[in-house]
């Protein structure tokens, strides 16, 4: 099979670990994402969500295993090659560009992606518009509320021309319904558009509703995998998870 | 959209225009006021090179001065007169003696020492591109320890610590002007151009704009290169102005000076490097004037006191504004203090 980057379907970790000094941050994890759903990743903290996140967005490289796109091995490919194969990340504290406008912070992903100056301006405009951002598009990223910075994060990362987005708390410090709200319009969005979607996320309320499938971590290893009711009702969850809040 | 081109448009506009009150203020002035004119402006070809690179990577360059040190000495050979060039470079190696007979008009002069300089930045922009931060800034150091160097060392081409002579004074008030409007546009353009925007995205931040796919390493390198070239033209204005230099002006004391234009006008922006280098450039000659006495009675202050005072200055609005006068703002676009304000309590999050 040769390699196809104008239509992946999915988006894999196999087997992968990645080693600090001896410490195992993740270890032996396996996981898939398909183009138009949902995966919940989630775990305490330390469990190694991030990391995952990182391996797959090209930021570390795993030191065992691979992650896939379709048939192609991503594992020794820059961040930057990954977003042009369609690999695209946010971080989580948003980092948007803080002295550019809103608009130019969106038109500088949809450059990235490669596109022409008047096809970036489109992209940007129609992503500002879909995200109800149109108000303070002219506006410097770093005078926007707390919540619309996040948004604006997001509106980059889409105008980057993702088939597959990797989301890391997107919707840390807001209330459960505020984030419920944002990541329901992710999910949206990636339906309509045929987006995968990998969320990180720690709080346990705000994926039960909103993601299709649920992957937990603990340690840097898979607990379980699957739906979200099921994952809920899973004893070692209960344990790692809830039952340290009890 | 036609709007929003000419509100862009302000900002080169206004800059021109300082850049046309130089002229015309040397105009109206004696000569020591023409000579201060002519400096600036060719001042502000200089930082409208720096400020392409350093404005827009976020990266402060140490060694821009040996761009213009090349830029300065490619015009020598291009204009000094070809029988005076027989005397001057008696020693020139076989290879280069074709350097004696070459004769050039003053723009090509000026073009062409733009050019060699932005091969010197070609060399360099591999190294640059990789690098970020205080590796960065000591690495353009090095670029101009090196080039300083071997223009001082490589006597049989470049006479050494002996000065240049017999240069065409060829630089005036007009084509000061003409250099600095062109170099304005140059540098407004390329900070408006998609590579540009790029380099500014990871001026604000590196890990994120790789996160957007932005190749950070060609967008620097393209900066440098142009901005090594606009500090070449710079040179070559220099020399044709001063007619004879010595390699000792293209060192430390230079850099700092424009250093300082830079800093005090707002590294970030383009508008605060031109603001900088017409506002230093009026300082240090009343400074100047003042150390000579001038201003306390005829009786003349120590040497230094000049440069210690600009020093001062320096200090002063480094600690009262880190980001010079202008911040990252450019003139004849909206303030930051009015862009602000955007604090309505309205929905947050996406609403589709």
């Amino acid at each position: 099979m040769t390699a196809n980057f104008d239509s992946p379907s999915v988006l894999s970790m196999h087997d992968a670990g990645v080693h600090f000094d001896g410490v195992k941050a993740v270890d032996g994890v396996s996981l898939s994402v398909s183009r138009g759903e949902v995966l919940g990743l989630i775990g305490p903290n330390g469990s190694g969500k991030t990391t995952t996140l990182n391996l797959l967005s090209g930021m570390l490289r795993p030191t065992v295993g691979a992650v896939m796109l379709d048939d192609s091995d991503l594992s020794r490919l820059s961040m930057r090659k990954r977003v042009h194969a369609g690999v695209v990340r946010t971080y989580q504290s948003g980092r948007v560009f803080e002295r550019l406008t809103v608009f130019e912070n969106v038109e500088v992903a949809a450059l990235g992606a490669g596109l022409r100056r008047g096809a970036a301006r489109a992209a940007a405009r129609s992503t500002l518009t879909q995200l109800g951002l149109d108000d303070v598009a002219d506006l410097p990223a770093d005078s926007l509320t707390a919540g619309r910075i996040r948004t604006t994060a997001i509106a980059r990362a889409l105008a980057a021309q993702p088939r597959f987005l990797l989301l890391d708390e997107p919707a840390a410090g807001q209330n459960e319904t505020e984030a419920v709200q944002l990541i329901e319009s992710i999910r949206g969005f990636a339906r309509e558009h045929g987006i995968g979607v990998l969320l990180v996320e720690h709080d346990m309320p705000v994926v039960m509703g909103t993601c299709d499938r649920l992957h937990v971590l603990d340690s840097g290893r898979t607990v379980i995998e699957g739906e979200p009711q099921r994952v809920r009702k899973d004893p070692q969850v209960i344990e790692i998870y809830f039952g340290k809040r009890a | 959209m036609t709007t929003q081109v000419l509100v862009r448009l302000r900002t080169p506009l206004l800059l021109c225009a300082i850049a046309g009150v130089v002229a015309v203020a040397g105009l109206a002035g004696g000569p020591t006021v023409e000579r201060v004119a002519v400096l600036a402006l060719i001042s502000i070809v200089f930082v409208t090179g720096l400020s392409t690179f350093s404005a827009n990577s976020g990266i402060m360059s140490f060694g821009h001065v040996a761009f213009m040190a090349l830029g300065a000495y490619t015009a020598a050979f291009l204009t000094i007169p070809v029988p005076l060039k027989g005397t001057l470079f008696s020693q020139l190696p076989e290879p280069m003696s074709f350097l004696r007979e070459l004769q050039s008009s003053f723009v090509v002069a000026v073009v062409v020492g733009g050019l060699v300089a932005a091969v010197l930045g070609l060399i360099t922009a591999p190294g640059i591109a990789r690098l970020s931060g205080l590796q960065s800034g000591i690495a353009t150091l090095a670029v101009l320890m090196v080039t300083y160097n071997v223009l001082s060392s490589w006597t049989s081409v470049t006479r050494g610590s002996s000065s240049m002579i017999g240069i065409p004074q060829a630089t005036t008030l007009w084509s000061g002007l003409g250099f600095a409007v062109a170099a304005i546009i140059v540098a407004w353009a390329y900070q408006s151009s998609r590579s540009g925007l790029q380099l500014r995205a990871s001026r604000e931040d590196y890990w994120a704009s790789v996160a957007s796919g932005v190749s950070v390493g060609r967008h620097r390198a393209t900066a440098w290169v142009l901005s090594a070239f606009l500090c070449g033209a710079a040179g070559a204005l220099y020399a044709s102005f001063i007619t004879s230099f010595n390699v000792s002006v293209f060192f430390l004391s230079t850099t700092f000076s424009f250093i300082v234009m830079v800093v005090l006008g707002g590294y970030l922006s383009l508008s605060g490097a031109v603001l900088g280098a017409v506002g230093v450039s009026l300082l240090q000659e009343v400074l100047r004037r003042f150390q000579d006495g001038q201003f306390t009675g005829g009786s003349a202050l120590p040497a230094g006191v000049a440069d210690l005072m600009l020093a001062a200055l320096l200090l002063v609005v480094l600690i009262k504004f880190p980001l010079g006068l202008m911040g990252s703002g450019e003139l004849g676009q909206r303030g930051r203090q009015q862009q602000t304000d955007e604090v309505e309590p309205q929905p947050e999050g996406a609403s589709a």
